[in-house]
């Protein structure tokens, strides 16, 4: 820059191109600036409104967020106060991300420990029906600072239970000196036992009676130690059973064989049964010829009794 | 008729003071009147004048734009870690980029480019035209028939606004690039995430009140420093003291603007 005006002024090569060329770098920074900034407002995108009833809308911010699985899918565009005097809040959610949104979609307002507001929306099912354009639902408000004089009263519980617990007179204090009442008697002479029965008298019953178990066990062992020569001695049960049963063996060897003979005799008896039942079958025509020969001669009889009519007995007497 | 005392004296003195204060006031609003319609005269564009209009245009940004933006960038990036940090060490990460937006692009850069200008660009301006017209040479001017304010004051005023405009565009690019960039790193999957929190934070009325701001601000590191050294009574005083007096009004209107916006963008 030169700081005497009245010097001609050193000229500037391609003077006019170079000041075009800053224009133009200032006209692409603004209008590229401007167009960023619309986009990203969501100017160039088509929007449906949702519209949130609440009954306070402290915290809600116009441009705040409506959320859907921590994203962003909405922007709250105007909160107004409706006649019945609840809060309207009137979100606008990009259409392409409206499908998000199902008839059955649920809104909460949570404010946060901190006083920070958030707007969310949980869509169970996905498969229902999209919420139509201008939709009006009720939001669940969830206060997280609503539960802190909850929480300071049931601490304050908390405390007071504790301190009643640790006390001196305290049930657990009593506790805690039984307990080394207990250990004390753990270490001394009778141990456990000690402890167990509280005195020593019967701890030494107890050491008494173990005593004449062992005695009596040993005895055990030697009755346990004789029957075991009765019962599996050169003499013993088991080895006279065993000789029994093999007698039983032979015994039950010639029973076999009587009955194989058993078995005979009725093979025979079942032939001659087969003969019975042949005769009965000749039998049966031979009666029927000797019926027949019967007609016959009571036919012929007949017949002498109607030629010769003085006959006394006309009756034939079968065999 | 009774004698003046001292009391009356000096608060004839001061009702002096501020009718001089409001005449010099005045007088800038008057030449920020001529000047806008100067500018929006076709005369003022014609080849006698463009040729001057050009070359302050030139002057007056292109030698200051690549080191101001390499200097708001170093900035910006000084400003961005502290903030990221900071924010990280208390579990606030969420809200940093949206700090670091506000902080810079809003407030920071504007004030910075304005203040850069005036101290490169304008407050040497109105110098020239200071000894321009103690030498006369804008009386000389117009006994020529040309008009000294078209030729010598609207392309002065007019490189000041192209040059706050311009350098303040290039440093918001440059530090939303490099906010990006020191959040998410070189890539692109959080564009769409940065991109919402932008939309967040320019909604219509900080966009409005952006946008003014600049505008305002340019208007008066351009028009107050030229004014006080073109209309300043005091002939007969120091140039550095019309100078000094227009530095002054020139901080106290950047001030004002800045305070102004601070209250339309949080209240």
């Amino acid at each position: 820059m030169t700081n005497n005006p009245s010097a001609p002024v050193s000229p500037v090569p391609h003077l006019q191109f170079k000041v075009a060329l800053l224009l133009l770098l200032m006209l692409v920074m603004v209008s590229g600036s401007v167009v960023y900034v619309m986009y990203a407002r969501g100017v160039f995108e088509p929007t449906q409104q949702v519209v949130l009833i609440a009954d306070d809308s402290e915290g809600v911010k116009v441009g705040m967020d409506l959320t859907f699985s921590g994203f962003p899918i909405g922007r709250v565009s105007r909160i107004e106060l409706d006649p019945g005097g609840n809060a309207r809040i009137v979100v606008d959610v990009p259409q392409k991300d409206a499908h998000w949104l199902r008839e059955s979609s649920v809104f909460t307002l949570e404010r946060g420990l901190l006083g920070n507001t958030s707007i969310r929306a949980y869509s169970g099912v996905l498969t229902d029906p999209p919420l139509a354009g201008g939709a009006v639902r009720k939001v669940l408000v969830g206060d997280a600072t609503a539960e802190i004089p909850h929480l300071v009263a049931a601490a304050r519980d908390l405390v007071q239970n504790v301190t009643a617990l640790t006390a001196p007179d305290s049930p657990l204090a009593a506790g805690l000196s039984n307990l080394r009442t207990a250990t004390e008697k753990l270490n001394g002479e009778q141990g456990a036992l000690g402890v167990l029965f509280g005195n020593d008298k019967d701890a030494r019953k107890l050491i008494a009676a173990l005593d004449r178990t062992n005695a009596l066990l040993i005895r055990i062992d030697g009755l346990a130690a004789h029957a075991d020569a009765q019962v599996f001695g050169d003499d013993g049960a088991v080895n006279r059973s065993r000789a029994a049963i093999a007698q039983l063996d032979a015994a039950l060897g010639d029973a076999r064989e009587t009955l194989k003979n058993v078995d005979a005799v009725l093979r025979e008896a079942q032939g001659a049964a087969s003969n019975v039942r042949a005769a009965t079958t000749d039998l049966t025509a031979l009666r029927a010829e000797v019926e027949v020969s019967l007609h016959k001669v009571e036919y012929l009889i007949d017949e002498v009794n109607r030629k010769w009519p003085f006959a006394r007995d006309t009756d034939v007497k079968l065999p | 008729m009774s004698p003046i005392t001292p009391r009356q004296g000096a608060v004839a003195e001061v009702g002096r003071s501020a009718a001089k204060w409001f005449v010099g006031w005045w007088r800038i609003i008057r030449l920020g009147a001529w000047l806008l319609a100067l500018s929006l005269s076709r005369s003022s564009y014609s080849r006698p004048y463009r040729a001057s209009l050009l070359h302050q245009i030139y002057l007056g940004t292109a030698p200051n734009l690549l080191w101001f933006a390499v200097l708001s960038a170093l900035l910006s990036l000084v400003l961005i870690r502290i903030v990221l940090v900071t924010a990280l060490s208390y579990g606030l990460s969420q809200f940093a980029l949206e700090t670091v937006v506000r902080v810079l692009v809003l407030e920071l850069i504007p004030l910075t480019t304005a203040l850069f200008v005036a101290l490169q660009c304008t407050i040497p301006q109105s110098a020239e035209i200071a000894a321009m017209r103690s030498r006369g040479e804008l009386d000389s001017l117009g006994s020529q028939g040309i008009d000294p304010l078209q030729r010598e004051v609207l392309p002065r005023a007019l490189a000041g606004v192209f040059a706050v405009v311009t350098l303040a565009s290039v440093s918001c690019v440059l530090t939303l690039v490099l906010a990006y960039v020191s959040v998410y790193g070189f890539t692109r999957w959080g564009f769409e995430a940065y991109t919402h929190t932008v939309g967040q934070i320019f909604n219509s009325a900080v966009a409005v009140i952006f946008v003014l701001k600049i505008a305002l601000m340019s208007l008066a590191v351009s028009l107050i420093p030229v004014g006080s050294v073109l209309y300043d009574a005091g002939r007969a005083r120091s140039r550095a003291s019309a100078e000094m007096r227009g530095l002054v009004r020139m901080f106290l209107v950047i001030l004002m603007i800045e305070a102004a916006s601070l209250v339309g963008n949080y209240y």
